[in-house]
Parts: structure tokens; sequence; C-alpha cells
């Protein structure tokens, strides 16, 4: 239906820990496109994060293709794929992945700088903070903030420069039920007004609430990948 | 170039940890410290020796007969004396220029007779503070065969004001030269010649008595600035007056004391060395625990794109910082510790332990044990330059940590 961001085909990732060798993923195939808000979910060790870690080029395939916004991972080196994740993708990771000298605004213009964003980061940094109702926080430590609220300062420095892809290893792992409920509307808002696309693995059946797509893995590979209305989706209603 | 945002995570970071940021200043700010104090106590020891030596005894540059030195021969003398000073003081350097007359003589006050050594002096040009006679008290009290004697020999020879006392030495040509003088003073002097076998008088009393008309068998030059000897000493020798005469540069006469200070300055270096080893320790220890403690926050960084050469650039930030703050606090301190002493000074008979303070003599020439401690900027800028040095090296190991970093590894870290 959509433009295809993410290209994953026939993907296996071995790790090697001592002798033993594990296979995290044995032979997947997904297509991420513009506008999923998709949910990975499956039993742990069914490779979620490694999945993640290999579309968000932070890690490379054993076999397999993963193209990126048509880019070959595997033809690339460190620096282009790091180069890659810092102008092109967003990511959120579980927790505590702020930088704890820095106020929630300047975590997110320390980004901003990274990407090369000029003087406007000040306000760009304060604006994305505000949108996510941090306004009132910017200027508190990480250690100023709760659990929820780093994770909200998280997702602002994911999405300040307005990715095409924003990747979520388990956002909501740390967080109770509300923040965790908050955090999604606050994606779900993001990908509806800035036309983002989402990514994020989680437990969480709430969690998967809000997804219009969702990828069930098991063993490495894909058992089941359904769309959802979003339309239909309960929680909405709240929004 | 580091930009605003490494300064305030290096910054911020410092304050982290305060105790182990403040025993790492401590670290720091005690090492520049120690080798400041140091490096004050020798600088201070360094230009009291200087002082001692170029002062009333050798000068800065020094002219004599050719082969004088070899064994101060009474005829081996400069000609021509009052027209070579005339001349010496034309050059726009020169100070001063002091004629002297060195001759061994015979000396009694009855019949018993002693050794002593007669030196003639101008006591016009010797009358300054750092002169052989210093003040018009002392230096109105010659002419006339009038003498000083030193007080020294006064007090083993037991010689007093008005007492009359005969010379007896050898003029140039080898015959007796003898003469009647009265005492007019006893003169102390750091020279030690003069305070233990001297007996000071007028130039003219000296060339009449050994006959000498217009010769010395000397020239000591002070010059208003002593960094310029060198020039002075190639300008002055190529006057028409001094073709035939040496005209030799402090350190060609003393050079022992040339490797004195030298060495004085090599041991300010070792300090320096010791010192900031330590210093470099206390640096390369908290960086090391503060970018492991940071690792998981670096893979962070790392995952986002960032690059390890930002990384590195916060580390070496941060050590430069520490490094800075440490040695300005050292500074502070340095300098004010030798800023209180520099006043009264320091005496190391006292610091020994000893009662009172002492004199040495060395190479003719008395050295105090009170010296005045001096700051040199060079010492400053040297420990500041050293710190930093010091820290950016201390960042070596952090930074081949941050560059072989893993991001995902890292950050399960
Ligand atoms: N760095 C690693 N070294 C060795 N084995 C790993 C490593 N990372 C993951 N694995 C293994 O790969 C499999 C998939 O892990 P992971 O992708 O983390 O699953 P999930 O995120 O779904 O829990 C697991 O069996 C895990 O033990
Ligand atoms: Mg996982």
């Amino acid at each position: 239906m959509n433009n295809t961001l993410v290209d994953v085909k026939n993907v296996t990732k071995d790790y090697r820990a001592g002798k033993v060798i594990v296979h995290a993923l044995r032979g997947l195939d997904l297509a991420i496109h513009e506008g999923d808000f998709m949910s990975i979910v499956g039993p742990s060790g069914s490779g979620k994060t490694t999945l993640l870690n290999l579309v968000g080029a932070l890690d490379t395939a054993t076999s397999g293709e993963v193209s990126v916004f048509g880019n070959d991972l595997s033809t690339m080196g460190r620096r282009r794929r790091a180069d890659l994740r810092l102008k092109s993708l967003g990511f959120v990771f579980q927790a505590y992945n702020l930088i704890p000298v820095l106020t929630a605004r300047e975590n997110v213009e320390f980004v901003l700088e990274l990407q090369g964003v000029g003087s406007e980061r000040r306000d760009i940094a304060f604006s994305t903070l505000d949108d996510l109702g941090m306004g009132d926080l910017a200027d508190r430590q990480p250690n100023e903030l709760s659990g929820g609220q780093q994770q909200r300062v998280a997702v602002a420095r994911a999405v300040a420069s307005r990715p095409r892809l924003v990747l979520a290893d388990e956002p909501t792992a740390n967080l109770d039920s509300e923040n965790a409920e908050a955090l999604l509307q606050m994606m779900r808002h993001l990908r509806d007004e800035q036309a983002m696309t989402f990514v994020f693995s989680t437990h969480d059946p709430l969690v998967v609430s809000y997804a219009s797509r969702v990828v069930t893995l098991r063993d490495g590979r894909v058992v089941s990948d359904e769309l959802k209305d979003p339309t239909s989706d309960a929680h909405e209603a709240g929004n | 170039m580091v930009s605003r945002s490494t300064l305030r995570i290096a910054w911020r970071n410092l304050g982290r940890n305060r105790k182990r940021t403040i025993l790492a200043l401590s670290a720091i700010a005690v090492g520049q410290l120690a080798f400041l104090s140091v490096a004050a106590l020798m600088r201070g020891f360094g230009e009291q020796y200087l002082d001692s030596i170029t002062g009333p005894m050798v000068g800065h540059i020094q002219i004599h007969a050719p082969r004088w030195r070899d064994d101060r021969s009474i005829d081996v003398t400069l000609r021509h004396v009052s027209a070579t000073i005339a001349e010496v003081l034309q050059d726009p350097d020169v100070e001063r220029a002091s004629p002297r007359i060195y001759a061994p003589a015979l000396a009694a006050l009855e019949v018993e007779g002693f050794m002593s050594v007669v030196v003639g002096i101008d006591p016009a040009a010797e009358s300054h503070p750092r002169g052989l006679v210093p003040g018009e008290h002392l230096s109105g009290q010659l002419g006339e065969h009038r003498v000083l004697v030193g007080a020294a020999l006064a007090q083993k020879q037991t010689i007093e004001p008005g007492m009359e006392i005969a010379i007896v030495g050898q003029d140039v040509d080898g015959s007796i030269a003898n003469d009647l003088f009265t005492v007019s003073g006893v003169i102390p002097s750091a020279i030690d010649i003069v305070h233990s076998q001297g007996i000071v008088m007028s130039l003219e009393d000296a060339q009449e008595l050994f006959l000498m008309p217009d010769q010395a068998h000397e020239i000591v030059i002070h010059l208003s600035n002593p960094d310029r000897i060198g020039d002075v000493v190639a300008r002055l020798s190529s006057l028409p007056l001094l073709r035939d005469a040496e005209v030799l540069p402090w350190q060609e006469i003393l050079p022992q004391f040339v490797s004195i200070l030298k060495l004085m300055e090599g041991y300010i270096f070792v300090v320096l060395f010791i010192v900031f080893l330590a210093a470099a320790a206390g640096i390369a220890n908290t960086m090391l625990m503060s970018t492991f403690e940071r690792t998981h926050e670096f893979g962070m960084l790392l995952s986002l794109g960032c690059g390890p050469g930002r990384l590195s650039r916060i580390i070496a930030t941060e050590a430069l910082l520490l490094g800075l703050a440490g040695v300005s606090i050292g500074t502070a301190l340095g300098v004010g510790l030798v800023a209180l002493t520099s006043g009264s000074g320091i005496d190391y008979a006292a610091l020994g332990g000893s009662a009172s303070s002492y004199e040495a003599a060395f190479a003719g020439i008395t050295m105090s044990s009170h010296t005045f401690p001096k700051t040199y900027v060079s010492d400053v800028a040297v420990g500041v330059i050293a710190v930093l040095l010091t820290s950016l090296l201390s960042v070596t190991w952090p930074v081949l940590h941050i560059v072989r970093l893993e991001p995902m590894e890292a950050m399960r870290s």
C-alpha cells in the first residue's frame, strides 16, 4: 500500500557465545512501510531486539539482506552506519538513556547539535518537549524526573529532527500502565501528525492494542503479521 | 574545536563525583604548589648567588692584561687605565667600570709582620651599594695614605682605626716598595680575600706604592642589563685600547658557578617531573574511573550515531578542565606562599634546626643561608603547561577504551 522503508530479506543472525552458536534469527522476512505503527511481539529470546538492532544499523546480519531507505546495510562501513543512525533514524531505548548531567532540553539539543542543526535547535528542542507535555520540566535533569517523564524526553530526543523511522525496543518496560499508555498515545499522535513511522518491540498486551500492525516472532522467525484498523482502536476515543 | 555542549557536559561531569574530583584537584594543586615553592627557593638562591658573584667581586665583565690571571703577577698590568675607563664608559650598556690593583704585601704594626693583600681601588667608582666600599662612610675613608682593613684580618691582628701600619712589598720593577699608612677603618666584606687579608687603599696610593702610574690589574665592569653581557664583551674587545687585553664575561671567569646554576635549574626540573608524575597518576585514575563508569552512557550515545571522536573530546575536555582548575589553585597557593615569604626571606639554617644563620665562603665569595624566594613567570608557565600536557596524556587510555567500544555491547553494561 505504501512506500517500503525497510526491507528485511531472509536474514539470519548468529551469535557466538563461547563455543555455542546461538541462532537468534533464522531466515526472517519483513517489510516496514511508511506510516506503520508496528508492534513486534514474541516471547523473550525470540529475536525482537536482534531484529531492531539490524534494522537500526547497530549490527550486521550473518546472512540475508537488510536495506534501510534503499541502502544495503551490509555494504556500509561503521562510519556510514553511524551517520545513517544519526541523520535518519530515531531510537528510544528501555530506560536510563539520557545524559545524566544535561537537562531535558539540553539532552534533546545535544542530539540535534550532533545532527548538524544550527542555532534554532534550542527552540526545536523546547517545542518538541512542549508538544510531549514536558515544557514545564524542560530544565530538569534526568534524576529530577520520573521514569515516565524520562522516557518522554527520550521520545522527544528521538523525534526532534523528524526522522522517517523511529525504533523503540521495549520503551515501556520500566513504566506502569498509565505512563505506558501515555507514551504510546504520544507516539501514536506523532505518527498521525508528522507522518513518522514507528516500530517498537513489547511484551505488553496494552501496548500492542495501540499498534496498526502486529508482527509476532518465535524462534527467530515471523509467525504472524496482522494489520489492524487503527480507527477501531478502543483507546483512540480517550485520546 | 570544543563546542559549548562538550564543555558543558565535561564541566558538569566533574561535579558528578565531587569527592573524586576534589581529590584529583588537590593532587594537582599540591603538585603545582610544591613545584612553585621549590622553584622559587632555587631561583631566590640562584639570584643571590649571581648577585654575590657579579656584585662587588667579579662584576659582569672583567678586563685584564693577558696571562695576569695565571699567577696574578704584579707586573702584568693594564696600561692607560684612565683613558680605557673613559672609553669603556662610553658604551651605552656599561653602568660602571672600576679599576683595581691586587698586590700581596707584608704588613706590620710594630715589629712583627703578617701577610696581606693590598687592594687598590677607585673610591668613587666603588662607593655604590654593590661596590667594594659601599657608601660615603667607607669610600670617604680612603686616599691620602689612609687604608681600610678587612674585618677578619683586623680581628686577628687586633688592628684598630687610628693605628699606623707599614706595608712592604715589591714594585713592578722588582724593587722593594714600602710606605706608612693610617688605618681609617675596618671593613667587613662578602669578598673573602678582602675580609680576611685585605688592606684597601685608593688606586692612586697603590699606583704610587708599586710604581705603576696609570696602570691597574683589573677593570671590573657592571652592566645596566646583565642579559647584554655577550654583546658588550664583543664591543669592548674591538676597542683599539683593549686590542691586547682580555675581555671576559663572568661565566668564563667562574665557570664553576655556571655549573652550579645549571645544576639548580636541573634540580627544579627533576622536582617538576616527580611532582607531575604524581599529578598524572591522579588525573589518569580519575579519568579512567569516570570513563568506565560511563560505558553505558557512551554506548547509548554511540548507538544514536554520535562519533567516538566527540566522546573522546568530552573526556579530554574534562581532563583539561580538571588540570586547569587544579593548576590554577596550585598557582594561587604557590604564588601566595612565595609572596608571603619573599619579604622576610627564608633561613636555611633555621630550617635545618640551627639557631643562627650561617655564611659560607666558596671560591672567594661569601654566601648567606638566608634566601629570598622568587616567583618566575616562566616557572609558572612551565608548571601550567606541564599540567595541561599531563592532563591530555592521561586520557590516552580512556580514549583507547572509547574508540574500541561497540555501541550495543557498551549499552548492555
Ligand atoms: N550478544 C549476544 N550474544 C549471544 N547471544 C545473544 C546476544 N544477543 C542476543 N542473544 C541471544 O539471541 C537470542 C535472541 O535474543 P534477543 O534478540 O535479545 O531476543 P528478545 O529481544 O526477543 O528477548 C536469545 O537466545 C539471546 O540469548
Ligand atoms: Mg529484547
